[in-house]
């Protein structure tokens, strides 16, 4: 069993970097909004979006 | 003159007249739109290769109206400095509130227009709360110009008064986040160590290795006591100094208590530890404050209301000199001039100038007010017919609007009765169960002081308010979710129940059975020079260029192609359609371009009546009225067979009050109200024992609605009586109103049934606990399975289908043309 006091140390510290993990993830806003990302996924595609002046009100 | 519609607008939805100029081109297909501003929305969409938008949208987008916006007034060195945060790298940050958003692909429609822009750096827009985060360096990119950009596309942004460390509510909610993550990764290990314990205090185990184990518990716990269960402590601790006892300090004595003992027993390297319960206890109970937490912030519900009512910049004269400020700047004593069309900015006396005021977002009265010189004028009330020059006497925080709302938040802090006797029986219950923790504790020193202690945690654990706090919670959250699905959006947890108690319900009239916005109820053919559809064709193509209330009953009908438009606030607009010039608003104006004299002393009810008529004479009349909603009647019905009575209060006159109580088949009807008499009278009603529900929707509601045991909001009002209502109503159907009166006494129901069983399951554990059979942990695990029947027993509310013939949301409003048929 002495692989326990190998083992539950290991896991204390998986437990602190799974915390930290999730702390930098709120602090970074990745759940402020839980609506739009999956839609996001749908809309971006390799397509850049291009320039041009068709619209000259807005040039 | 055109033809009748044909095709629908490609951005908007609604009809275009066929042979409309506008059209938008799309990898060589062109697409017809009804109007200019369409059209512009839609070219800077295309141009800028965003088209995709078009196909991932859930819904059409309201049609853009041309409003006289004044962007560069936000190029000022004053507003950037109260709008906006400069970095150190120069650049500054921009947090914007964006009306019009409905769904995700608005957000990346918004994000990726504005990306293009130069000089900006980011931008995030976030869907749920409907705001955007603007990085950008104003020296490359004006602020003008990205407000500018988004009014383009068709959205109305409104930029925020800048705060450190962002919204309150956002902040609240990572909090909570991060003590969820804390208490439940917690909760996992501690929970692997504590049956590692417990199935060694059966079969054995190394006592070294038992110690190890105490001691990474301790170290797990230490994080999820100190910072997780923190709220549950400063609470208790406040409920103390209060001198109440809430439901707060059981459980903050339960886990301090656990934590503490188990520190000792661990550094003593004896007895029983009890983290696995303390943390257990802390997972499940943040867990149900969070659910609750997550539905009181809604969605949508946090906006800046009441600084959407004033507008963007306001013309102050000083001496000969007049300069476009925002309404920020203005001091007491300044003069300002406000032009027909605009809001008045702050509180003040008019020195020159006559003119019509709009007050209905104040005093709920749907006619304007004439205003002569002498007269106050409140701020956020819109200047309708004439230029006035006002003196300014209050601002910001002393202004009427602002008034209002303290008035609102008073009446929301004093919300009595229900909230009360919750309150009292707590802290009965509680005094209760500590009262026997005591006598438990007491008796255990003297018969056996070893199993004191395990025996009055198990008391404290047994007896935890977890059906209470937890199971309650649950059957709230799980109607809540099944009435957001019928389009009934509840704020805050403790609506349902009254909603459910329920038996008056009051109805404001303007907006809340009735549209709260005029409709065509009636064209008359003034010539025969031109048919009914060819009339509304151009009444509508010349309304959409003005800003005039009453232009909003001509939304959605299909408009002829109109150039060379002149809008004369409060008397008209003037245009060319097809060959002729036209004009459409009072008699007297349209007259004006009458080459001949039109014979026609037509009577001066201008507010009611608008005409329409080209250089040879009158063409049309058009009646408007403010018309019940389609499903006014029937709801109103099937609310009484549910046993709520109705009736209305309303500030509107007292005949047109009684006329649309007559529509409703005789409801009791209250005219004339001003909104300290609307509290009154739902006092009054309270003081008679009921339970009163307020549905309302403008922002003179908004204390009434606050004063009600349950208030109810149309979601097309205005947003200040959002904030303050219990419910929303999404949409404009009033039918869901009654299929949540239902749901809420089948969540009630759901609710004794759990409280039914938490006490039948603290009656017989307490007497196990008292009596030393029940370890902590037992009462753990017969927490924990009790509060798994109780949420499962909730999720049953999930699963019911609504009754036939009821769809979930109704379809927006703006799709439908209003007119009325001939």
């Amino acid at each position: 069993m002495n692989i326990l006091y190998l083992l539950i140390p290991l896991g204390l510290g998986m437990v602190a970097l799974m915390v930290w993990a999730f702390f930098w993830a709120v602090k970074r806003g990745q759940f402020d909004d839980l609506q739009s990302p999956a839609v996001q996924i749908l809309l971006d595609d390799d397509t850049r979006p291009v320039r041009n002046d068709r619209n000259p009100r807005d040039a | 003159m055109t033809t009748p519609p044909s095709e629908l607008c490609f951005h908007c939805g609604n009809a275009v007249a066929s042979g409309s100029a506008f059209a938008v081109c799309i990898d060589g297909t062109s697409h017809p739109v009804c109007c200019g501003g369409c059209e512009a929305a839609a070219n800077l969409i295309v141009g800028q290769g965003l088209e995709r938008f078009y196909e991932f949208r859930t819904a059409a987008d309201q049609m853009p109206r041309y409003s006289r916006r004044n962007w560069p007034v936000y190029d000022r060195q004053e507003a950037l400095r109260r709008y906006t945060r400069l970095r150190r790298d120069g650049e500054r940050e921009l947090s914007l509130q964006i009306e019009g958003m409905h769904c995700a692909a608005c957000a990346w429609l918004i994000e990726n227009s504005i990306r293009q822009l130069e000089g900006i750096t980011d931008i995030q827009v976030n869907a749920s709360s409907a705001r955007a985060e603007v990085r950008f360096d104003p020296a490359r990119v004006p602020l003008s110009r990205v407000l500018e950009r988004i009014h383009t596309l068709g959205y109305q942004p409104q930029p925020l008064t800048f705060s450190a460390g962002g919204p309150v509510w956002m902040t609240e909610r990572r909090t909570a986040l991060k003590r969820l993550a804390v208490a439940g990764f917690g909760m996992m290990q501690v929970m692997t160590y504590a049956v590692s314990l417990y199935a060694g205090a059966m079969d054995g185990i190394a006592p070294d290795l038992a110690q190890l184990l105490r001691f990474v518990s301790l170290v797990v716990a230490t994080p999820v006591v100190l910072y997780a269960a923190q709220p549950f402590f400063t609470a208790a601790w406040r409920g103390l100094r209060m001198r109440t006892l809430g439901m707060d300090l059981p459980v903050a004595l339960s886990i301090g208590a656990a934590y503490v003992w188990s520190i000792w027993a661990t550094l003593r390297g004896r007895g029983a530890v009890y983290f696995d319960s303390a943390v257990m206890f802390t997972f499940f109970l943040l867990l149900g404050r969070y659910i609750e937490m997550s539905m009181r912030h809604g969605f949508g519900l946090h906006h800046d209301a009441i600084a959407r009512l004033l507008p963007e910049s306001v013309m102050r004269i000083s001496g000969l000199q007049a300069e476009r400020v925002i309404p920020d700047e203005l001091c007491s004593g300044d003069r300002v001039r406000i032009l027909p069309g605009e809001r008045v900015p702050a509180d003040g006396e008019i020195l020159s100038g006559r003119t019509d005021i709009d007050e209905s977002m104040l005093t709920g009265e749907s006619m304007p007010r004439p205003r002569a010189p002498g007269d106050s004028v409140i701020a956020g009330t819109l200047n309708l017919t004439g230029a006035v020059e006002v003196r300014i006497a209050r601002v910001g925080q002393d202004s009427t609007l602002a008034a209002v709302s303290r008035l609102l938040e008073r009446a929301r802090a004093s919300r009595p009765h229900v909230a009360d006797v919750a309150d009292r029986v707590a802290a009965w219950f509680v005094g209760g169960v500590l009262l026997l923790a005591l006598l438990v504790g007491v008796y255990w020193l003297h018969a056996d002081a070893a199993r004191a202690f395990p025996t009055v945690l198990a008391v404290l654990v047994v007896t935890c308010p977890c059906a209470l706090s937890l199971a309650t919670p649950a059957a709230l959250a799980a109607g809540t979710t099944r009435l957001a699905g019928l389009g009934l959006l509840v704020t805050r947890g403790r609506a349902l129940e009254a909603l459910a108690r329920a038996d008056r319900i009051v109805f404001d009239k303007t907006g809340t059975l009735t549209r709260g916005q005029p409709q065509v109820e009636e064209v008359r053919l003034l010539s025969g020079r031109a048919t009914r559809e060819q009339c509304i064709a151009a009444a509508a193509a010349l309304e959409r260029h003005s800003e005039h209330p009453i232009a909003r009953a001509f939304d959605g009908a299909a408009a002829a192609a109109v150039i060379d438009v002149r809008s004369s606030p409060g008397r008209g607009v003037e245009g060319r359609v097809g060959e002729t010039i036209h004009r459409i608003g009072r008699a007297d104006y349209v007259h004006e371009i009458c080459a001949s004299q039109c014979a026609a002393a037509l009577p001066e009810d201008a507010r009611s009546r608008v005409f329409l008529g080209d250089v040879d004479g009158l063409l049309a009349e058009f009646v408007l009225k403010d018309g019940l909603r389609d499903d006014a009647v029937v709801a109103v019905q099937r609310l009484r067979a549910l046993g709520l009575e109705p009736c209305i209060a309303s500030g509107d006159r007292a005949p047109v009050v009684a006329e649309v109580a007559r529509q409703l088949g005789g409801v009791p009807a209250l005219g004339d109200m001003r909104a300290g008499d609307k509290v009154a009278f739902v006092r009054s009603l309270q003081d008679q024992g009921h339970i009163v529900a307020m549905v309302g929707d403008g922002v003179n509601d908004a204390p009434v609605l606050a004063g009600a045991d349950v208030s109810v909001a149309i979601g097309s009002g205005t947003d200040l009586a959002k904030v303050s209502a219990d419910v929303v109503l999404l949409g404009e159907a009033l039918a869901p109103l009654g299929v949540g009166v239902e749901t809420a006494r089948r969540c009630m129901g759901v609710i004794r049934q759990n409280i039914g069983w938490a006490v039948l399951y603290n009656a017989t554990a307490v007497p196990l606990a008292a009596s030393g059979w029940l370890q902590p942990w037992m009462a753990a695990i017969g927490m924990s399975a009790s509060s798994l029947l109780v949420v499962l027993n909730a999720t049953r509310l999930l699963a019911e289908r609504p009754p036939p013939g009821l769809t979930a949301v109704d379809p927006p409003a703006n799709h439908a043309p209003r007119i009325a048929p001939a």
